[in-house]
C-alpha cells in the first residue's frame, strides 16, 4: 500500500495533524500509538466497535445452551425422585450463567480478533517499531499525487520523522 | 490543541477522584516505563535460587502422589467419616487466592480504581496459577488420576449424562469456565505488551517468537478501539464470574446436611474470605517484587494503602461471617448446631480456630493504622499470616464439621499424614514455578496501561506530570 508515514513525539501535535488531515481528505488515516489516548480517539472520531454485537450473540447462545444441555439431558435420562421435576430450571441457572459467560467472553475475544484483523503475520505498511514505545505515528494511504502534500502537512505540524512507503 | 487540554469525557465524568493517589511522578515518559519494565526480565542468581526451591518443593509433592497412588488414598490420612482432608482444604485455600486477580483486573476496573494498574498484570498471573494448582487438587483426591476425565460433563457409554444439580458438576463448570476467562483475560491484555518486547527484541529467534505471540499487533487505532471494547465487555463478564465462582464452591459444603455447613451465609462469606486471602497473597508477591526488580515508584505506598484498605474491609466481612455462624448457631436451637459451634472453638480443634481467628480477624485490625498500612514489611509479614490463617479457616470447615457429625456414634478423627504436608508443600512449589517463570519471560506489569496514567510529551502546553490521565485503564 503506498502513502506517507509520519513519526511523532508528541501528542498534541499528533493530534492536530490527525484533524488538519481530516479536513483536506488526502486519503485513508491509520494512526499508531503506544497506548490508548481518549485524545487521540476523538480526534479520529471512528465509528463505535462492534465487538459489542459478539459480545450479545455470545452470550445469549451460551445461557440458551446452558438451559438445554441441562434440560434435554435430564429429561432423555431422568433421575425419578418422587415429587420432583426432571428438570429444575433453579440449579440450572448455574449451568446458564457459565455456559453464557464462557461463550459470551470466547465470543467478544473473537469479535476483537476479527475486526482487529488479527492475528496477522504478516508486516503492516506504515508500521514502526518506535509506534510501540514512545512516538505516535501517522499513516496516509495516498496516491503519489496526494504525497507532496501530506509529507508538508506532517512536517508543518512537527512530525520527527516523515518516510514515503512504496 | 483544545482537545488535548480539555479531554472531552472529563468534562462529562468529573475529574477522577482515585487518580490522586495513584500517580507515578519518579516515570517521566514512555520511554522510562519500556526500560523498567523490560529490565524486570533479566536473570539473576536470586531469580535461579528461587526457582530452584519452587522446583525441589514441587518435586516432593510429585514424588508423594506417585507414592499415594501406589499405597492408596488412605495414605492421606482419611478415616471414616472423614473423606474430606487436605485436598479439600487446599483446593479451596487456591481457589480463594485465585480471586484477587480477577477483583483485581475486572471489578477494580469497572470501578476505576486506580490503584490497580501497577499490580493487575501479577495478580491476574497469581490467579491463572492458582486455579492451576487448585485444579490438581479433585485429581489427586479421585485416587485414580488417569480416570480424571469422568469430571467432565459428557455422556458415557450408557448416554448417562451428569446429574446437573449436583455441585460438584456445578463446580467444574465454574471452574473450568474461570480457568479459561482468567486466561484470557491475562493473554488479551499481554498482546501489546508483547508486541512492545518484539519491537525491542535483537535476537531473531526470540523476535519470530514474540511476532507470533503478538498476533501481529500494531497499536493502530482500529486495534485499540477493539481491544478497549473487548476488554471493557471481558470485565463485565469476569465480575459475576468472579463473585459465582466462589459461590459455586461454597455450595460443596452450603448443599449438604451437615452441621457447620447448611448455611445461606455461606456464598458470600467465602467470596469475601477469597478476596482477602487473594489479596494477602498478591502482597505476597508483589512486595518482594516491588524491592528486587526494584519497582518501588511504579508500586508506591500510596497503592500498597489501597489494597491495605480491601484487605482492612474484607478482614470485617469475613470476621462478622465468624461471629454471625456462631449467632446463628445459638438462635437456631438446634443443639447439633450448637454443640458443633462450641465444639469448634473449645474442642479438639480449638487450636485451629483460635490461628484463624487471630490471623484473620486481629492481626489485621492493624491495618487501622495509616503508619502500618504504608509499612511494606508489616504488610509482607501480615499477608503470611493471613494466607496461614485462610488455609485454617478452610480446615476448620471442613475437618470439625465432617469428624462431628450429628450422632455421637459417627464422630471420628482426622490426622494430617506426611502425604498430606507434601501436597500441601507441593502446591507452593507447583504455584511459585509457574509464576517465576512467567515473571521472566513476560512483562510482570502491563506497559501499555502504565503509559496510559504517565502525561504524553507535550509540544505546546502540558506534559509530564499534567494530569490528563484516568485511572481505570482503557475504556
Amino acid at each position: 500500500m503506498r502513502g506517507v508515514t509520519g513519526a511523532f513525539h508528541e501528542l498534541d501535535t499528533t493530534v492536530a495533524a490527525i484533524e488538519d488531515l481530516k479536513k483536506k481528505r488526502l486519503g485513508d488515516v491509520t494512526v499508531y500509538s503506544p497506548t490508548i489516548r481518549h485524545e487521540l480517539d476523538h480526534a479520529i472520531d471512528a465509528p463505535v466497535s462492534v465487538v459489542r454485537r459478539f459480545t450479545l450473540v455470545g452470550g445469549l447462545l451460551g445461557v440458551s445452551f446452558g438451559y438445554w444441555i441441562a434440560i434435554w439431558s435430564s429429561n432423555y435420562w431422568p433421575l425419578v425422585v418422587g415429587g420432583k421435576a426432571f428438570a429444575s430450571w433453579i440449579p440450572y441457572t448455574i449451568i446458564g450463567f457459565e455456559v453464557m459467560v464462557l461463550v459470551g467472553a470466547l465470543s467478544t475475544v473473537a469479535g476483537m480478533f476479527i475486526n482487529s484483523r488479527i492475528p496477522r503475520l504478516t508486516t503492516t505498511t506504515g508500521y514502526d517499531a518506535r509506534f510501540s514505545g514512545g512516538y505516535f505515528g501517522i499513516f496516509i494511504a495516498c496516491d503519489a499525487a496526494k504525497a507532496d502534500q501530506a509529507e508538508a502537512l506532517l512536517r508543518q505540524h512537527g512530525a520527527a520523522e516523515v518516510r514515503r512507503e512504496a | 490543541m483544545a482537545s488535548v487540554a480539555h479531554p472531552v469525557r472529563e468534562g462529562i465524568r468529573g475529574p477522577n477522584i482515585a487518580s490522586a493517589d495513584v500517580q507515578l511522578p519518579a516515570v517521566r515518559d514512555y520511554e522510562q516505563v519500556d526500560r523498567d519494565i523490560i529490565a524486570t526480565l533479566g536473570f539473576t542468581k536470586k531469580w535461579f535460587l528461587g526457582l530452584s526451591v519452587a522446583v525441589l518443593a514441587m518435586l516432593i509433592g510429585a514424588s508423594s502422589w506417585i507414592y499415594q497412588i501406589y499405597w492408596g488414598l488412605g495414605q492421606a490420612g482419611y478415616e471414616p467419616p472423614v473423606m474430606w482432608g487436605n485436598y479439600i482444604i487446599t483446593f479451596v485455600f487456591w481457589v480463594g487466592i485465585g480471586h484477587a486477580g480477577t477483583l483485581i483486573s475486572a471489578i477494580l476496573y469497572l470501578f476505576r480504581a486506580g490503584f490497580r494498574t501497577s499490580i493487575y498484570r501479577a495478580a491476574e498471573a497469581m490467579t491463572v496459577f492458582a486455579v492451576m494448582t487448585a485444579g490438581l487438587f479433585p485429581i489427586i483426591h479421585i485416587g485414580r488420576p488417569w480416570k480424571f476425565f469422568w469430571l467432565i460433563p459428557y455422556p458415557n457409554w450408557r448416554l448417562l449424562w451428569p446429574n446437573f444439580k449436583s455441585p460438584l458438576v456445578w463446580d467444574v463448570f465454574a471452574i473450568s469456565t474461570y480457568l479459561t476467562i482468567s486466561t484470557t483475560f491475562l493473554f488479551i491484555g499481554l498482546i501489546p505488551d508483547i508486541a512492545v518486547l518484539r519491537d525491542k527484541e535483537t535476537n531473531p529467534m526470540r523476535k519470530r517468537i514474540l511476532s507470533i505471540l503478538s498476533l501481529g499487533w500494531r497499536n493502530s487505532d482500529r486495534e485499540w478501539r477493539h481491544f478497549a471494547k473487548a476488554y471493557l465487555f471481558l470485565a463485565a463478564f469476569s465480575t459475576p464470574l468472579v463473585l459465582s465462582v466462589h459461590s459455586v464452591v461454597s455450595f460443596d459444603f452450603a448443599m449438604a446436611l451437615t452441621p457447620g455447613w447448611h448455611a445461606s451465609i455461606f456464598p458470600p462469606y467465602f467470596v469475601a474470605g477469597a478476596i482477602f486471602s487473594g489479596f494477602a497473597m498478591v502482597w505476597t508477591i508483589a512486595i518482594p517484587m516491588r524491592k528486587w526488580f526494584k519497582l518501588e515508584h511504579y508500586i508506591t505506598l500510596n497503592h500498597l494503602d489501597a489494597t491495605a484498605k480491601v484487605v482492612l474491609f474484607t478482614s470485617l466481612v469475613v470476621g462478622s461471617a465468624y461471629l454471625i455462624e456462631f449467632f446463628i448457631a445459638w438462635y437456631s436451637s438446634v443443639r447439633a448446631e450448637q454443640e458443633f459451634f462450641w465444639n469448634r472453638v473449645f474442642g479438639q480443634w480449638w487450636w485451629a480456630a483460635w490461628t484463624l481467628l487471630l490471623c484473620n480477624m486481629a492481626m489485621p485490625m492493624s491495618l487501622w493504622s495509616q503508619k502500618l498500612r504504608r509499612n511494606p514489611t508489616w504488610l509482607f509479614i501480615l499477608s503470611l499470616f493471613i494466607n496461614l490463617g485462610m488455609w485454617f479457616e478452610r480446615f476448620v470447615i471442613v475437618v470439625p464439621s465432617l469428624s462431628h457429625e450429628f450422632e455421637p456414634w459417627q464422630w471420628g478423627h482426622y490426622t494430617v499424614s506426611w502425604v498430606d504436608m507434601s501436597f500441601l508443600v507441593g502446591s507452593f512449589g507447583w504455584f511459585f514455578m509457574w509464576f517465576l517463570l512467567f515473571v521472566k519471560q513476560l512483562p510482570v506489569m502491563a506497559i501499555a496501561e502504565l503509559k496510559e496514567i504517565v502525561a504524553p510529551r507535550m509540544k505546546h502546553g502540558h506534559g509530564h506530570g499534567h494530569d490528563h490521565h484516568h485511572a481505570g485503564g482503557h475504556e
